[in-house]
């Protein structure tokens, strides 16, 4: 059994590897970010946090992708908690799947193509009467609010999310149900005390992916949004690209914020998954 | 519960087929201005235009080689590490997995701006090979997610018998665990492959503009091309999954007790 155990050790080999790709990245942009020809400074985080550029793209990022991740999870929950049934035979579920077809930036192409200021609806609505010019139809695509990322990224993720939570409700086992009911509980009741434990894991998992997805994922907010205030993926981008190399320091400071707040997130996240789970196993409810 | 099939098919029509349909009709047709009263004029234009684009070609190959090294990587990691995960267990393991799904949760812009100065160390940069490279951070977590689930379900005695019975490592892998791990393998196509065709930055920042994929001629694109051409480009982007899904039917034929045509069977 000593080498059977040993050799499955040497199955993590390809993963170490692996991991030390991301990681050595990581670590080569906090050390960029940190120095200034050879001597550490903290000078870029202090440029960093007192333009305002900066301050108001981390602003802008954190409230498009919350809104994206929240609007996406409900929506995505509420689809499968209401059509899971369907959703096991193959042609709805092959439906629901298309979005995930196309990369994100062809979505947010789409969505250019339908609902710009030309665009399809704005088009029809002209054509039924409904506004009088294609002025006066909203700007929803490379708006100030975000409008345009956040439904293209909504719509693309609100599959991922019935991805990932579909084995979980067709696991959940009618007996549960049955106990509820039979103990004289409510929807609500069936809603907390048997599905959120079940999804909780799998729930945390996706709005972590969704959620650091959309905080700095570069080619959707370069398609659909504007110039101010702009994702904060799009102003490193810019910084790491521009015009002069004094900027690219600040592009690997503004980087590594963004992977800094998103670690402490996850962190954060995951130990409280596990206090769940650990108080799951104690059976206590408080 | 019960009757709620007319409302999915309402939903899914408006908000997964409608989409599709736009960009179709879109590409086969002229760019459409419904107020100067002319009706929609069909036309393959947008598609002939496309396809003569010797651009486009280049960039298809590209993508489909790049795809497919980086699913063939994705493949053995994900396989080997999935059977690791789920043939030994070990205090922390939760946290082990976590930080395995940890490069999908860290901004992979940061990764790629990081590693660009080695990569150029290296001579990998502006290389099909860095560019392979850095597609791999955005999807081995979740292949090897995928194939840890398929092992659990596979269960530890089905892992045990054939070690029982005297099989190596190799002939259990190919007679045991692939032809079982057939439809992991074909989301982790699906999966990886429209990740690699989604990366336009990393991709950028790597290949240095060198190496041609797919959103390298897209993003261009935007700027100057209409509608219709637009629209049958994104369909494009459809078409390479789907190449390299048929690829991977194929070699998945290869694996032991497949149904191949060419082999009698009852």
């Amino acid at each position: 059994m000593k080498l059977s155990r040993n050799s499955s050790l040497l199955l993590f080999i390809p993963a170490l590897l692996f991991m030390s790709i991301p990681l050595y990245g990581l670590v080569t942009a906090v050390s960029q970010s940190l120095s200034d020809s050879g001597t550490w400074t903290f000078d870029y985080y202090r440029q960093l946090f007192q333009s305002e550029r900066f301050m108001a793209s981390l602003w802008f990022s954190l409230r498009t992708s919350l809104a994206a991740t929240l609007l996406s999870i409900i929506l995505g929950m509420a689809f499968t908690r209401f059509f899971h049934t369907l959703l096991e035979k193959m042609a709805p579920r092959l439906t629901v799947w298309i979005p995930m077809l196309f990369p994100h930036f062809v979505w947010g192409y789409m969505v250019i193509l339908l609902l710009s200021e030309t665009g399809v609806l704005s088009q029809l609505a002209l054509l039924t009467g409904g506004i009088a010019d294609t002025d006066e139809f909203p700007i929803l695509t490379r708006d100030p609010y975000g409008i345009g990322i956040i439904l293209t990224y909504v719509w693309k993720e609100v599959p991922l999310v019935i991805l990932m939570l579909l084995p979980v409700y067709t696991s959940i086992r009618p007996e549960y149900y049955a106990l509820v009911d039979t103990l004289g509980g409510t929807a609500w009741n069936r809603f907390f005390t048997v599905e959120v434990p079940h999804l909780l894991p799998v729930l945390i998992e996706t709005i972590l992916i969704v959620f650091s997805f959309t905080l700095s994922a570069y080619e959707v907010p370069a398609m659909l949004g504007t110039t101010f205030p702009e994702m904060i993926s799009v102003l490193s981008y810019d910084w790491f690209y521009g015009s002069s190399w004094e900027d690219r320091p600040l592009a690997f400071a503004s980087m590594v914020c963004v992977s800094f707040l998103l670690l402490v997130v996850s962190l954060l996240m995951y130990l409280y998954l596990n206090k769940a789970r650990w108080r799951a196993m104690r059976g206590s409810r408080s | 519960m019960k009757n709620n099939k007319p409302v999915f098919t309402a939903v899914g029509i408006v908000f997964f087929i409608a989409p599709l349909l736009l960009l179709l009709l879109q590409s086969l047709s002229a760019p459409w201005r419904f107020q100067s009263g002319y009706g929609v004029d069909w036309k393959l234009e947008s598609f002939r235009q496309l396809i003569r684009d010797p651009y486009l070609w280049e960039a298809t190959w590209w993508s489909i080689l790049i795809g497919f090294l980086v699913l063939v990587l994705n493949a053995v990691v994900g396989i080997l590490t999935g059977k690791a995960l789920s043939s030994y267990s070990f205090k922390g393991k939760p946290w082990v997995e976590a930080l395995l799904l940890s490069p999908i949760l860290i901004p992979v812009l940061a990764i790629a701006m990081g590693l660009h100065l080695f990569m150029i160390r290296l001579g990998l940069a502006d290389t099909m090979m860095g560019v392979v490279i850095i597609h791999l951070v955005p999807t081995i977590p979740y292949s090897i997610k995928i194939f840890h689930n398929s092992y659990q379900q596979m269960g530890k005695a089905l892992m045990e018998q054939p070690h029982i019975l005297g099989a190596g490592f190799f002939t259990q892998l190919f007679t045991v665990e692939l032809p079982l791990l057939r439809p992991a393998l074909r989301s982790v196509t699906f999966l990886t492959i429209v990740i690699s065709l989604s990366q336009y930055a990393i991709t950028a920042i790597i290949g240095g503009g060198q190496v041609l994929t797919l959103p390298m001629v897209f993003f261009p694109f935007l700027e100057n091309a209409n509608a219709s051409l637009m629209s049958a480009f994104s369909l494009w982007f459809a078409f390479v999954p789907v190449v390299m899904y048929i690829l991977v039917e194929v070699i998945l034929l290869l694996l032991p007790y497949s149904r191949v045509p060419w082999r009698n069977h009852r």
